[in-house]
Order: C-alpha cells, then sequence, then structure tokens
C-alpha cells in the first residue's frame, strides 16, 4: 500500500477560533492521508491546547457571521478535532519558552501533548516535505 | 446509473464537514477485508476530489462516484498489502496493446474480466463478461472451452489466479492480460 513516508510539520502560532480550525483541519486531513504529522504550538497558538481553550478560541471581530455557518456546515467542535487528532497519532508539542514567558504550567494544557523547544520540532521539520505555518 | 453498484460495506458521511469524510473512510478502510469495496455516502461537494487524493495517497483505489441527489455516493476498493508488486505465475500472457489488435481484426474470443461489479460498471473493455473472482469457482460453466479466453483484472494479479483457476479446471485456450486495466489504452464503456 503506502510506500514512502510522508511528514507534515505546521507551526501554530496564533490564536483565534479561525487558526485552531485551520490547523486542525489539515493536521488531521493529513493524518488520514497516512502522513506522520507533528504541530509547534507556541505564542497564542498555545490557546488550541490549553485547557480552557472552549472559552480562549474566539471568531475575530467582523467574522462572527461565521459562528451560524459553522453549525450549518456540522462543523466539529476544536475539542472533537483535537480528539481525532491524537486518536490519529499526530504529535503535539507546546514551546516550553513560551509556556515560561506566559508564565503557565503543563497542567493548564490538555492530556497527550509533549513540551519541547525549537530544536525538537525542527529536528523533526528537517525531514517534513511540507512544511506550514498558521 | 442503470444497476445498482454492489458494495461491501456502506459509510454513511452525509452531512458531515471536511475533513471528516475522508478521516471516517480511513477508518472504515482499515477494518475491511481487502479486495472489498467500500461505499461513502457524503453531500460534502468537496469530497469527490477529497477522496480521490485520499486514494492517491493510502494506495487504495478510487473507481467512481454516482451522485444521487444530493448525496455523493464513492465506491473505494481496498488495495491488499502485496498488490501490484506479486509476480504474475501463470505463464500465458498476452499484452494489452496486442488484445486491442485481435480485438481490431474482430477476432472471435470471450474477454472475462475478473473484477468486483463496482469495477466493471465504473470502466470496462466493451464486451467483456463479467464473472468477479470469488465467483469463478461456480460460475467457470458459463465460459465455452473452445473459445479464446483472455482474462483481465486492474493490474494482472487477480486474472493470474483466475487463469490458474481455469487451467486447473481443463480451460485450455486461457491468457492473462498484462498489465490488466491499468495497461489499457482502448475503448472502454461504462453503466452510465
Amino acid at each position: 500500500m503506502t510506500t514512502k513516508n510522508k511528514r507534515v510539520a505546521i507551526i501554530a502560532s496564533n490564536g483565534g477560533l479561525e487558526t485552531a480550525y485551520k490547523v486542525l483541519n489539515i493536521a488531521t486531513a493529513a493524518a488520514a492521508l497516512d502522513a506522520e504529522v507533528a504541530i509547534f504550538f507556541t505564542f497564542e497558538g498555545l490557546s488550541i491546547i490549553h485547557k480552557d481553550s472552549e472559552q480562549m478560541l474566539q471568531l475575530k471581530p467582523g467574522n462572527e457571521g461565521m459562528a451560524e455557518g459553522f453549525k450549518r456546515a456540522n462543523v466539529p467542535s476544536v475539542k472533537e478535532l483535537i480528539e481525532l487528532a491524537k486518536e490519529t497519532g499526530v504529535r503535539m508539542i507546546g514551546c516550553q519558552m513560551t509556556i515560561d514567558v506566559m508564565g503557565l504550567e503543563k497542567e493548564h494544557f490538555i492530556d497527550g501533548i509533549e513540551l519541547g523547544g525549537a530544536a525538537t520540532f525542527l529536528d523533526y521539520a528537517f525531514d517534513a516535505e511540507v512544511t506550514l505555518n498558521f | 446509473m442503470a444497476s445498482q453498484i454492489h458494495a461491501n460495506q456502506i459509510l454513511d458521511c452525509k452531512g458531515l464537514a471536511c475533513p471528516m469524510p475522508i478521516v471516517k473512510t480511513k477508518k472504515a478502510i482499515q477494518v475491511l477485508e481487502a479486495g472489498h469495496v467500500l461505499e461513502v455516502q457524503a453531500t460534502d461537494k468537496g469530497s469527490t476530489a477529497d477522496i480521490q487524493s485520499w486514494a492517491k495517497n493510502t494506495g487504495h483505489q478510487y473507481l467512481g462516484t454516482v451522485q444521487e441527489g444530493d448525496v455523493l455516493k464513492h465506491y473505494l476498493r481496498k488495495a491488499g498489502p502485496h498488490e501490484a508488486k506479486e509476480e504474475a505465475r501463470y505463464p500465458h500472457t498476452i499484452t494489452a496493446g496486442e488484445l486491442m489488435n485481435k480485438l481490431e481484426k474482430g477476432e472471435r474470443m470471450t474477454i472475462l474480466d475478473v473484477r468486483e461489479p463496482a469495477e466493471y460498471a465504473f470502466h470496462r473493455i466493451p464486451e467483456a463478461k463479467s464473472i468477479p473472482l470469488g465467483e469463478l469457482e461456480d460460475r467457470a460453466g458459463e465460459l465455452d472451452p473452445a473459445e479464446e479466453i483472455y482474462v483481465v483484472c486492474r493490474t494482472g494479479n487477480r486474472s493470474d489466479l483466475a487463469c490458474r483457476q481455469l487451467a486447473g479446471k481443463g480451460y485450455r485456450n486461457v491468457k492473462n492480460v498484462l498489465a490488466g486495466m491499468a495497461g489499457w489504452t482502448g475503448p472502454t464503456e461504462s453503466d452510465e
């Protein structure tokens, strides 16, 4: 069946519900296409894997109208997509440096993530054919 | 479409948005038996392109899509672990090009297509007779032993098995078509 190993490296550095969907849709789709996937969450992107992500991830001003559209299109919730990502083996790495800067702890984040620095991500990303930054 | 396309399993993705149809398809195909056909029902208009890309990247076979109202029915066949790599072992073969020449000359022959009915429905050599490999044991009697029989599948693997089965039943004029429909550039027809 699959012969080559595809690898996708994603950096999530922005907050907001829009970013969360861009990141998680690409990540779960890539995993479904048999790719190895890792996401490096840094700065505002950390809110996507925060335990309080539901409160923290809001639509950008002017995009509030999309809420209705998300419902109509039956788009899964961020929590559901995160679960799906975990189930399909997507690696989620929280940026230790930003977490320290923000005065946060590992307990503030959902289970199943790893913490690491830029080198952890780069070590993985050097062999990736696809790198994306959101 | 005139005839119902047979699927071994149906996956309901109606009402689901991207990327859920392909995520669920991947899950479903993991537990499907190799060679079986999965029907994915979706209303996401992007799913036709997505399912094809998914199949290309995972090595499974996209057969085609039928639209019924708002529902898109995508047909996929699960590939086996060694498919398209295994060496054909039945010694008597013919290339797709040679077969086309014979057809053009109007030679009398039987073209036997041993793929699944869903594969046959979307894309086949005109006049080809359909007996899926799994039914050949019981239905071989429908074939005339006096006639030249050319056996075709997708890549030449299933037809290799079919040729050996027929040879075992005493059919002498049997040839395996290489490399199956994948190598066929002549005319084709479908149920549409």
